[in-house]
């Protein structure tokens, strides 16, 4: 899989200066139709530093998790190119958490947390320690032998970010994580993340639909176009860290959800009048 | 509603309720016979079946008949079971394999698998192996059907899962594949063993000396009515225990499956 998704190593390769940590350039991508190919994503450029929390918000449709997807390497795209700049040692490049969990329901939570390196080939002893080191943290100690039906749906997705921290990757990838949860447990959780971002120090490219989860968490908000999606404007977030869930009353807060939906309302009007699918 | 009912007090209720349903079958049948509103030439007394059911037990012509079932079941459900499932796996897996195979099940699957019994003695000779394989055919394709399905119904997204986060070849396979698919596999399973004993007896009936099916028919051909009963009865208790056993393995087996009631 890694080939869709080009390896750089420190201080070599095509992104000099800033060396970004996540180099996309020119990114296209069509899926084939009986009626002729259908763009998803035209003309894509970003860049992710190291140790950012950069948002990624649009309507739907607008092809937000398709970019993730290509991140990952798990779908290739038509035309242009993906860096993900590695450290040297030998660890996945992206590691995904994905809406729906997508955990295996007959491992338990310790195996499921544990199935990356598992497949990486690390022993037993040296997997589960590193499992259940990241349990602890993500708050889920005690439950290593629970599996995921006998979870609520947040604890589950606290399962799927300690998967993918066990994977130990360059660059976390979080498609729509919290959009299954009850707004409760959603601001609960949007202050869990902060917290482990904040321990684990990751570089995180985070898809979301909900404005005020992407203004609270991010560095940047990248606002994408209705279908293709382009990148239409990204907006600095210079609210303080550590942040909290009282800075969503703060105005400056109120400031910025207003721009990133001024920016985004427009192309909610196009995806809508086109009726557009998800995805 | 679907909630998971409180375990031991939902399954106390049902072990009630399936002991009370066959209580109440037996008592009415019992008082029915000693009244006389039913012949017993015809519906011999639940009681005197009891004690039939003790001497045919005693002088061994159960043992001996039941042995003879319990064999041929055993190995005619190996035979569908093992096949099955790979077959069933290659054809989930593989397009190839399913559109070559799914036309040839089409129309073999329903034929009566008893019907098979005169080709297989032809070809194996009249024996074991003829009746045994007779026995294993519908088995097979059950098996093998529902295992295809469990491989094909497992969620996009954990297969997806499942190769982003390094399962591959056999990884894949064994970590992902065929335990998704194991619930679906199971419920072959079971079917299978059903059809299987159902065939079993079929056979011995047509084409056997020994076997329940045979102690069934010479019973029916000499009258003797009580034997018939027990040789019935007891061909149905040894479905109801190797369908409980299979469960029992299954829940063993797959402690992950979540257990939901329908509830009104």
């Amino acid at each position: 899989m890694a080939e869709l998704v080009s390896r750089t190593l420190e201080g070599a390769g095509s992104p000099t200066s800033a060396s970004p940590k996540v180099w996309v350039r020119g990114l296209s991508l069509s899926y084939a139709s009986p009626r002729g190919p259908i763009p998803a994503l035209e003309n894509v450029s970003l860049s992710v530093g190291a140790g950012e929390f950069c948002c990624i918000v649009g309507p739907s449709g607008c092809g937000k998790s398709t970019l993730l997807r290509v991140l990952a390497g798990l779908i290739p795209a038509t035309a242009g190119e993906v860096h993900i700049r590695s450290d040297g040692r030998d660890r996945p490049l992206t590691a995904m958490v994905f809406q729906d969990y997508a955990l295996l329901p007959w491992r338990t939570v310790l195996d499921n947390v544990a199935f990356g390196p598992e497949n990486r080939g690390v022993p037993r002893a040296e997997r589960y320690r590193i499992a259940r080191e990241i349990l602890a943290k993500v708050g889920l100690s005690g439950f290593e032998h629970a599996y995921p039906h006998q979870l609520s749906g947040g604890m589950k997705q606290r399962v799927g970010i300690a998967r993918a921290l066990a994977n130990d990757p360059e660059v976390l990838l979080m498609d729509e994580p919290l959009a299954a949860l009850d707004a409760q447990t959603r601001n609960l959780m949007q202050e869990e993340l902060l917290r482990i971002w904040s321990q684990f120090g990751k570089t995180v490219v985070y898809v979301t639909h909900a404005i005020d989860e992407a203004v609270l968490l991010g560095d940047r908000v990248v606002v994408m176009t209705a279908r293709p999606g382009r990148v239409k404007a990204v907006v600095p977030v210079d609210l303080d860290r550590p942040r909290t869930l009282e800075q969503k009353g703060s105005a400056r807060f109120a400031q910025l959800y207003n721009e990133v939906w001024q920016l985004l309302r427009e192309e909610v009007g196009v995806a809508s009048a086109e009726g557009g699918g998800d995805g | 509603m679907v909630s998971a009912t409180p375990r031991a007090e939902g399954a106390a209720r049902s072990a009630v309720l399936s002991v009370l349903s066959v209580v109440v079958l037996l008592a009415g049948w019992e008082v029915s016979a000693r009244v006389g509103w039913i012949r017993e030439a015809f519906f011999p007394r639940p009681s005197s079946l009891l004690s039939q059911f003790q001497l045919l037990l005693r002088d061994g012509t159960l043992g001996l008949h039941m042995g003879a079932t319990v064999g041929r079941l055993f190995w005619a459900f190996v035979l569908a079971a093992v096949p099955g499932v790979a077959v069933g796996l290659a054809m989930g897996v593989w397009r190839a394999a399913r559109d070559t195979l799914d036309p040839l099940f089409a129309f073999v699957y329903p034929i009566p698998s008893v019907l098979f019994l005169p080709l297989a003695a032809f070809v194996l000779g009249r024996g074991e192996p003829a009746r045994v394989l007779t026995s294993a055919v519908t088995s097979f394709f059950l098996v093998a059907t529902n295992t295809m399905a469990g491989v094909r119904q497992l969620d996009r997204g954990i297969l997806e899962a499942g190769i982003h986060y390094g399962a591959t070849g056999h990884n894949l396979f064994f970590k992902v594949l065929l335990p998704g698919a194991l619930p679906w596999i199971f419920t072959g399973l079971r079917l299978g063993l059903g059809f299987a004993l159902i065939v079993v007896v079929a056979v011995e009936m047509v084409g056997a000396e020994r076997g329940l099916g045979a102690l069934l028919w010479l019973s029916w051909q000499t009258l003797k009515v009580r034997d018939m009963y027990v040789t019935l009865l007891t061909i149905g208790f040894l479905g109801l225990l190797t369908t409980y056993g299979l469960e029992r393995l299954r829940s063993w087996l797959l402690p992950w499956q979540p257990k939901t009631e329908v509830r009104r």
